[in-house]
């Protein structure tokens, strides 16, 4: 089994002198920070050699007092073994600039994106250096800088100033005005690059093409997104796909917040995984304290997490499937109905439906209230029988079939180098999940199996999706029996300012992989937090999905990866 | 038949608008029942408040306000400032429920406070308040926390005095004026509680 620091070593024998600075955290955490002109090196080492081959995300980091910026490369292995690298890049302020890894991992093109528009750091040899998540408005802004002022007014961060028109109507003026940036009394440089207009129009090759709209209010995935794609007769010839209509900025938002008032921000990113990223951040932070949580806490945080992924399968498959014909309608009014017991469940130990903000840094934040247990022996049971029904009763659907089988299909490889997680990449038959992948909570004493498919298929995906209900429910069962009594709080009080460090920590989201990485400076507030979640990281394979197929099949395509923008718009 | 027809059509109508009537009806019809961990409207029990403020510090949206309320207990929360909150912005994570240090404030179980105007939905101590003193309470609490403060400083006098008297001793001008200085400080800390208690 490979261990961080053999991975460590590796990279100090290939390329003495590479690693400027190094910490192994554990068998499975690797910290190191790479000198910038070996980065592209490195990595492919890590690749070939310790099969480091799943590209797990980036983030950049604003190091304002020591006047440099820092990108985070977070690597990771798709089940060979379980350490996580996280290399960094060290670059100046002035003029940041990192080499891009978009020629070793496909996926690295939408985090490199975002690190570019939101902290402005370049990336050398990124094909296609365009924004996101922002409009085009901020672009040049940098608004993730520690030294961002505001918007409207990039130049003071002056608000919209309200005046009153002599008719008597409020306007509202956004400083500078157009004409301002015009006359070049307010200077705000701004990057060139084509608009998303333009590059949809520079593919346009032939008369017989178009751009069709679907979005940014298609039902295919809840939440809006535009979807461009560029069609020839009925086949899609390429997709282009813009986010950012419900754009956050969580992550800039959580660092003027207290510690443990991003937790409330944590449930907002994606309503219907509120446990997960809940669970993420704290677990990140716990890290960083060295907390260690009570047993009883972590079986309750498991048991809701279970249950949270239980719910958010249902909703996903039940609003997907309205949008497929045939057995599709029925399902959804079943589902929804379904769901609410299991959310009433949730309630009843969180004392909220949707947002939780239920776990707490080492511990939870309720105990399970009485008769919970026997509540669960009622639902589990019904909810176990009715997953079985609705698995038989897609099988024999011969519309759902022909909607669904050999659409949309991934091969293991594909979804590996495309970096999707969750049950995108389990239905391609690639058992990697989290809760196998990094120990945490009670999960290493659990017994579950890693639910797989073989085609990869939009059907698949439903498929793996119903059959992890099942295996849920066999994981609370399991927690049920075995929780143990005692405290669900840790012992001392946690302290309002954490000490200095940083953590990366996992959780397997109903939507795959999400991480959250967080640095602390020993303040009150965190000094930067990177999401990286699964959805965001599924969303960038949808266009290239996309080509070459039929425009009827768009939505079994993106609806069956289960999408939520909210979270990759976070 | 068609004008008798066309009468009932108008006085059907006026007659449910006369009547009391639901206008939303509910649904489903019957409310479901909530757990006991529900977060729902909050709860302040204003006799045990101590006024400190956590709550609204706390409060990732900033709708705690504290503003001041006559049915607390003036012992415990000597400027007589309770929690008031605007449920326009509540997301109801129970973070000032938490970080009560008194464990006064809950979240209960009503849901519904729709309002017909924003003003409607900020909901002040007496609104919130579960458990309070009545107007008559108040008044002794008022006279009790009176005396108390002023048995404090009696007390406070009297050993300032023996402070001074002992510090006269070795006769130092120096020492006898810091002496002073400290003792008009003690004065004016005791002064404050004084007036917010009978505020
Ligand atoms: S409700 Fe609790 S936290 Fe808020 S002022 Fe009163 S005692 Fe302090
Ligand atoms: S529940 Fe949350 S949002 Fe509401 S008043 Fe308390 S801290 Fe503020």
């Amino acid at each position: 089994m490979t261990t961080a620091s053999e991975v460590l070593s590796s990279i100090q024998s290939a390329f003495p002198g590479a690693v400027i600075d190094s910490r192994v955290e554990s068998d499975l955490r690797l910290w190191a920070t790479i000198d910038s002109k070996k980065i592209l090196d490195v990595c492919k080492h890590l690749s070939s050699k310790h099969s480091f081959d799943h590209y797990s995300g980036s983030a950049g980091v604003d190091w304002i007092a020591r006047n440099e910026m820092e990108v985070v490369e977070i690597m990771a292995s798709h089940g060979t073994h379980k350490v996580v690298a996280m290399l960094k890049v060290k670059t100046p302020r002035e003029n940041p600039s990192v080499k891009s890894l978009t020629g070793l991992y496909w996926n690295a093109s939408w985090y490199e994106r975002e690190i570019w528009e939101m902290l402005g750091i370049n990336f050398e040899g990124h094909p296609e250096l365009y924004p996101l998540l922002l409009s085009d408005g901020l672009i040049g802004a940098w608004p993730w800088r520690k030294d961002f002022k505001g918007y409207p007014d990039l130049t003071t961060g002056e608000r919209a100033v309200e005046i009153t028109t002599p008719d008597g109507y409020t306007e509202y003026r956004f400083p500078p005005t157009p004409a301002e940036v015009e006359a070049g009394t307010v200077v705000v440089e701004r990057p060139k690059y084509p608009t998303f207009q333009e590059r949809e129009e520079m593919a346009i090759t032939s008369d017989s093409e178009m751009i069709m709209h679907l979005g940014p209010q298609h039902a295919m995935v809840p939440g809006p997104f535009l979807l461009d794609v560029l069609v020839e007769g009925e086949r899609v010839k390429k997709a282009f796909l813009d986010l950012g209509y419900i754009h956050k900025g969580i992550e800039k938002i959580m660092e003027n917040r207290s510690w443990l008032q991003g937790i409330t921000y944590t449930d907002r990113m994606c309503y219907v995984a509120a446990l997960s990223n809940n669970e993420c951040y704290c677990g990140a932070i716990e890290n960083i304290l060295g907390l260690e949580v009570p047993q009883r806490a972590q079986y309750i945080r498991v048991i809701v997490e279970e249950l949270s992924r239980i719910q958010s399968h249902l909703i996903g498959t039940g609003e997907f499937l309205t949008l497929i014909a045939g057995v599709g309608f029925a399902p959804w009014q079943y589902m929804i109905m379904d769901r609410e017991k299991i959310i009433s469940l949730i309630e009843s130990v969180t004392g909220a439906r949707l947002t939780h903000s239920f776990v707490r840094f080492g511990g939870v934040r309720n105990d399970l209230p009485e008769g919970f247990a026997e509540q669960c022996k009622k639902v589990l049971p019904y909810m176990k029988s009715r997953t079985e029904e609705f698995i038989e009763l897609f099988a024999q659907d011969p519309i759902y079939h022909a909607r669904m089988e050999n659409i949309g299909s991934i091969s293991p490889e594909t979804g590996k180098r495309m970096g999707c997680s969750g049950p995108v990449l389990r239905a391609t038959g690639v058992a990697y999940d989290m809760r196998k992948e990094d120990p945490i909570l009670v999960y290493p004493d659990l017994d579950f199996k890693v639910i797989t498919g073989t085609r990869g298929d939009s059907a698949d995906r439903i498929d793996v999706r119903l059959r992890e209900i099942l295996e849920s429910i066999h994981i609370i069962e399991q927690c049920l029996d075995r929780i143990p009594s005692g405290p669900i709080k840790p012992e001392a009080k946690v302290p309002k300012k954490l000490p200095a460090g940083e953590a990366y920590y996992r959780v397997e989201d109903p939507r795959g992989e999400m991480g959250m990485y967080v640095i602390s400076d020993g303040g009150a507030n965190p000094y930067r937090v990177k999401v990286r979640g699964p959805f965001y990281a599924t969303f960038q394979t949808l266009t290239p999905l996309l080509e070459g197929t039929y425009i009827a099949d768009a939505v079994a395509i993106a609806g069956s990866m289960d999408g939520c923008p909210s979270e990759s718009d976070r | 038949m068609l004008k008798r027809k066309m009468i009932k059509n108008f006085s059907w109508p006026l007659k449910i608008a006369t009547q009391e009537i639901e206008i939303t009806r509910l649904y489903p019809e019957k409310m479901m029942e909530l757990p006991a961990a529900e977060r729902g409207i909050h709860e302040l029990d204003a006799t045990i408040c101590i006024g400190c403020g956590t709550c609204a510090r706390i409060c990732p949206n900033s709708c705690i306000e504290m503003v001041h309320y006559k049915f607390g207990s003036p012992l415990k929360n000597k400027k007589m400032q309770f929690p008031q909150i605007d449920f326009g912005r509540c997301m109801f994570c129970g973070l000032c429920v938490d970080e009560c240090p008194v464990e006064c404030l809950k979240m209960g179980k009503k849901v519904i406070m729709a309002g017909w105007e924003r003003k409607d939905i900020v909901k002040g101590p007496d609104f919130l308040a579960t458990k309070k003193f009545s107007a008559k309470e108040v008044a002794d609490l008022e006279a009790e926390a009176k005396r108390i403060a002023a048995e404090k400083a009696a007390a406070k006098k009297a050993a300032d005095a023996k402070k001074a008297a002992v510090a006269k001793k070795p006769g130092k001008e120096g020492e006898a004026a810091a002496n002073g200085a400290a003792k008009k400080k003690a004065a004016a800390a005791e002064a404050k509680p004084k007036e917010g208690g009978a505020a």
